[in-house]
């Protein structure tokens, strides 16, 4: 009787524990995006409020309108009413700002890229993973090397490219170097995803004639459907995030800079205006956070896959 | 046939990485003062390398990545070998939240992290400045951004945050691969708690915690984003990494002669620590067929 009790009582003091864990974690990686986010619905100003407010006791969408660049009805109804002194003296200052604009240009870069590294790193993964062929290991080395160079290395460089492809000040300048920055690990990737494949399906496809293209097509791709996920899911998340060759190439262009450079510049211009800051943090990482949680079995998977079946 | 294949994914590479490598190394030869076109600059061979090795700012930059590097690293792996033992022991529901939740600070893009804890950090109205000055530990806010040493450490912390989660994720993948049944053979031979874990788990982990190793100090030793993001290398330049000099000498003080050469330095150092990398991996490189 008494050890049966002593028992129960070991198995909640370990549930407790487990919870104190989950929440210890929880607050480590959560805890400055919550305060970020809290920050992001203070009214203007009192962002510097000491004590500061751990919940804003006035929460106010205000932060997100002047990002998105929304006019506040107030400001609609100056402007229709008594034309531009009104607005202007009841607007003192609503920067015209458009925060949606990165993060469409960072959509359709991100997803371009996504997109076109998928179809490469998948042809190249296979024929690494599955064909026999003289110079596989030196093939391999050549892509996975040219992972391993710095940023900095390559910018210079590509900055005098895409100046004389006349691509500079345009996505397309953002996007091709990117297809080829995620050629490397996208191609690991689903090489090793590729490796773990059953082969009888392949011999099957063999045996009815099928060129190699046609397996790959007919056979690998559909297997490999979670893999493609994952190396997409890292291209994306990648190109969502990449900062130096995007701030050279667009050299301050506001109309196609991505969300990394948007947010920099936003926060030197407007370095007093921590909510419309916060603001565009979330903005940019809720949906970034989306994908990944969204997408979390394969990501994870394909993070395992890369790094420990090494 | 097989060549076909590669092709694309060879040509990408050239092009956008190869060349520009090629690029950066011819340039790095030559006095680039506001110009990008070497066949018309001076060719001055190995200044560029002496100027970039005896120079104070080469110096303090390269310590600077190297400090980081080195402490940023060991605690990520520290705290994310500490995670993900944490995330494998609790219950089934909350190991899945745990999962989601260390998935977050990864996803997040580098220079937004950057200003995530540049908030934080913040003078006048940060939140650590304020629980630090509030809970008596110093007399005013401490300068997190300003103060030379703090601002090393401040940069080192918010990388730690980044960056410890990815860890964790990549070892419990490690502790998931863990047999069972040596867990099974652990318990009839009476171990447990700390000496299981240092004699059983520790050992069986080894290789995935030394890929996550060199795979992460590769990284660092690149690290751009948050130096630039969060002190620009202030003060001073105390927080300049070495990518981040490059930069400058690129972008701001049109020097790309003297850029290149700092670059191809940062490369030769990331080589040794990448043919570290390879010769660890080499024998799972060959994949069959």
């Amino acid at each position: 009787m008494k050890s049966k009790h002593r028992y129960r009582y070991r198995r909640r003091a370990n549930q407790v524990l487990d919870v104190l864990i989950t929440l210890l974690i929880a607050g480590f990686c959560l805890g400055p995006l919550y305060w970020i986010l809290a920050t992001s619905f203070k009214p203007m100003g009192t962002e510097y409020l000491i004590p500061p407010e751990g919940w804003p006791s006035k929460p106010t969408l205000e932060a997100y309108r002047i990002i998105l660049g929304i006019p506040s009805e107030a400001s609609q109804e100056g402007v229709s009413g008594e034309g531009v002194f009104g607005s202007a003296t009841e607007v003192p200052q609503a920067p015209s700002l458009h925060f949606l604009l990165p993060i469409r240009n960072s959509l359709i870069v991100s997803s371009t890229v996504a997109v076109c590294s998928l179809f490469i790193c998948s042809l190249a993964a296979y024929t690494i993973a599955r064909l026999r062929f003289r110079w596989k290991i030196q093939s391999l080395l050549l892509l996975q090397v040219a992972g391993l160079l710095p940023a900095v290395m390559v910018i210079a460089p590509t900055f005098v490219l895409m100046q004389k492809f006349h691509l500079l000040r345009t996505l397309p300048a953002m996007i091709l170097p990117n297809i080829a920055y995620n050629v490397p690990l996208g191609t690991w990737l689903l090489a090793a995803y590729f490796s773990e494949l059953p082969w009888e399906l392949e011999d099957a496809a063999k045996v009815d004639g099928y060129k190699p293209f046609q397996i790959f097509r007919k056979v690998i791709l559909p297997l490999a459907a979670p893999g493609l996920f994952s190396a997409g899911v890292f291209a994306f998340l990648g190109t969502w995030g990449e900062f130096i060759l995007s701030s050279v190439v667009t050299m301050g262009v506001s109309s196609v800079q991505t969300v990394p450079v948007a947010i920099l510049n936003l926060s030197f211009e407007f370095r007093y205006q921590w909510t419309w800051v916060s603001a565009a943090i979330i903005l940019s990482v809720g949906l970034m956070v989306a994908v990944a949680l969204f997408f979390q079995r394969w990501v994870i998977q394909g993070l395992t896959a890369g790094s420990v079946k090494y | 046939m097989a060549l076909i294949f590669l092709l694309p994914a060879f040509i990408a590479v050239a092009i956008f990485l190869y060349y520009p490598l090629v690029q950066t190394f011819i340039y790095s030869f030559f006095k680039m003062q506001r110009t990008m076109d070497w066949l018309h600059a001076p060719f001055v061979g190995l200044k560029n390398y002496v100027t970039v090795l005896t120079s104070e700012a080469f110096r303090g930059a390269f310590l600077f990545t190297l400090y980081f590097t080195v402490v940023s690293v060991a605690l990520e792996i520290g705290l994310g070998l500490g995670m993900a033992m944490a995330t494998f022991s609790v219950s089934s529901r909350l190991r899945g939240v745990l999962r989601a939740v260390l998935v977050v600070p990864w996803a997040i893009p580098p220079v937004v992290s950057a200003m995530v804890w540049k908030w934080l950090y913040h003078p006048d109205a940060g939140l650590f400045g304020y629980l630090i000055h509030a809970s008596g530990l110093t007399d005013s806010a401490p300068q997190f951004l300003t103060d030379p040493i703090l601002a090393v450490h401040s940069i080192i912390l918010a990388d730690v945050w980044k960056n410890s989660s990815i860890m964790g994720i990549l070892m419990l993948g490690g502790l998931a691969a863990i047999s069972k049944d040596v867990y099974d053979a652990a318990k009839v031979d009476g171990a447990r708690g700390w000496f299981r874990f240092r004699r059983v788990t520790l050992p069986l982990l080894l290789p995935t915690v030394l890929v996550c190793l060199l795979f992460r100090s590769l990284e660092a030793f690149r690290m751009f984003e948050l130096s630039f993001a969060l002190t620009g290398g202030g003060p001073g330049t105390t927080t300049d990494t070495l990518s981040t000099f490059a930069y400058k000498y690129f972008f701001t003080y049109s020097k790309f002669g003297l850029g290149s050469s700092y670059a191809m330095v940062i490369f030769a150092i990331v080589l040794a620590l990448a043919i570290a990398y390879v010769s660890r991996i080499r024998k799972n490189l060959r994949f069959k067929g």
